[in-house]
């Protein structure tokens, strides 16, 4: 069943394919982790914030992404998107999106509220308002302390993308699934496959790792 | 006649059930250096924090020369940036270098163009004897060298009123002087100061006046040889026997 030498001949022959699929992924995961993260610090914002209705607006969407199944979300963003006229590509890029925001946000929430309180005071009694004081002063700083468990969220962003083969899109756990049934040959694909997104993950967390020196210098 | 800087008329402050300031009373004139001692907990600290807004009173009025300042109404921030604040634990901002952190606030503040606002900067390192730290993260500093650099970062602002809270209590002995040193020194150039500490010695040197606070209350204030030689309150005399 493990014929190494027959899963080597289909990767280099399936090894086309598989780099559009790998695009695709690539491109998705790129997208829903940027959305992500823009929507996790505006969540994050809204729980500091102290103001009750933005509390709650957070809070609700939290409990609503956290306690529902990813592919029931992705499912909704792709029926109730398409009548929209948006493409399968952006409905799984928005589900994708909402989903890393909500993990995101609670990741920026801890980083925020885990610099000390006399940053924010050293801000304000220079004359910074609030806001001023949380983009020069306190962001930094979270993000910072924020990175490790960001790159894991990316990480789990990247392997989630591969829900996207349920609502027919290209990327490359569906090239997998295509092909095995094509050829009656699964196993060889899903193990290609999961070979292509191991790489990917180490090349990721390697990148993470950089990042994280390269911001740490100095301090 | 000197012009009043601050003024204080019976300021309340509470924390949920705890009263931390009960009426309290404060005038500082211009270039005059006000010391405030008391046990921990007496409210010193709190008052402080109440003329800059870090804390909202909540009761009484707050002077801040000649204007009386409504937390509700007022631009806090217009405020703050002529009260300047050292704290205790330096709170400088670790991510930027030690001329990032002075030139901050008049680049983002004021707006300020980055030059002017550099060579000010440098000036002012060069005035607390840090000129050669310019470029290191606060990190690398001593307890001294960035209490240094906080006085420095404050008066980047141009504040017409310097806000001490215990600048050298989490300091090694050894660090404290220079400290102080840099504190007498703008007391002799004419800055209007309150200070909350507990180095008596700086007290009796540097003070125009020394408060001493008790249980959210001024108990006792005058002079620093009248409180200290000649203190009137029995508490007075014993929270000095306390501390010397």
């Amino acid at each position: 069943m493990f014929d190494l030498a027959h899963i080597l001949d289909v990767l280099v022959e399936s090894y086309p394919l598989f780099m559009k699929g790998l695009w695709v992924t690539l491109q998705l995961t790129f997208v829903s982790v940027l959305i992500g993260t823009v929507i996790g610090l505006i969540f994050a914002l809204f729980k500091i914030s102290g103001i009750k209705v933005l509390n709650w607006i957070a809070n609700i969407y939290i409990a609503l992404i956290r306690g529902t199944p990813l592919i029931v979300q992705i499912f909704i963003f792709y029926f109730g998107l398409a009548e929209l006229g948006i493409s399968a590509f952006w409905s799984a890029a928005f589900g994708l999106a909402m989903h890393n925001g909500a993990y995101i946000a609670e990741i920026f929430r801890g980083s925020i509220q885990s610099v000390d309180k006399g940053q924010m005071e050293a801000g304000r009694s220079l004359g910074m308002t609030y806001g001023l004081a949380m983009r020069r002063i306190i962001l930094p700083q979270a993000f910072k302390r924020a990175l490790p468990p960001l790159g894991n969220q990316f990480i789990i962003g990247l392997k989630d993308s591969s829900l996207a083969s349920f609502i027919a899109l290209n990327e490359l756990f569906s090239i997998a699934t295509t092909q095995g049934s094509r050829t009656f040959d699964e196993m060889t694909y899903l193990i290609i496959v999961g070979l292509y997104y191991l790489i990917l993950v180490l090349l990721f967390t390697l990148l993470v790792n950089l990042l994280e020196k390269k911001l740490s210098a100095g301090e | 006649m000197k012009k009043e800087m601050i003024r204080i008329e019976n300021l309340k402050k509470s924390f949920g059930d705890l009263e931390v300031l009960k009426e309290v009373n404060l005038n500082v004139q211009e270039s005059e250096v006000v010391v405030l001692i008391g046990a921990s907990g007496s409210g010193k600290s709190t008052l402080l924090r109440c003329i800059n807004f870090l804390e909202i009173k909540n009761g009484g009025r707050i002077v801040i020369e000649g204007e009386e300042i409504d937390p509700k109404t007022h631009n806090l921030n217009e405020v703050r940036q002529r009260v300047g604040m050292v704290f205790q634990h330096f709170n400088l901002f670790p991510h930027k270098t030690v001329l990032e952190n002075v030139m901050e606030a008049p680049l983002k503040v004021k707006n300020q163009n980055k030059s002017d606002a550099e060579q000010e900067a440098k000036a002012l390192l060069g005035k607390v004897g840090l000129s050669d730290k310019a470029d290191v993260y606060p990190a690398k500093l001593s307890g001294g060298q960035k209490q240094r650099v906080a006085i420095a970062r404050a008066l980047a602002m141009k504040p017409d009123i310097m806000l001490f809270d215990e600048p050298t209590s989490a300091l090694d002995p050894e660090l404290v002087g220079e400290v102080l040193a840099t504190m007498k020194e703008l007391a002799q150039e004419g800055m209007t100061m309150v200070v909350v500490t507990h180095e008596m010695g700086f007290a009796k040197e540097v003070a125009d006046e020394v408060v001493y606070m008790h249980d959210g209350q001024i108990w006792e204030r005058g002079k620093p040889e009248e409180l200290f030689d000649a203190p009137k309150e029995e508490r007075t005399k014993d929270f000095l026997s306390s501390i010397l």
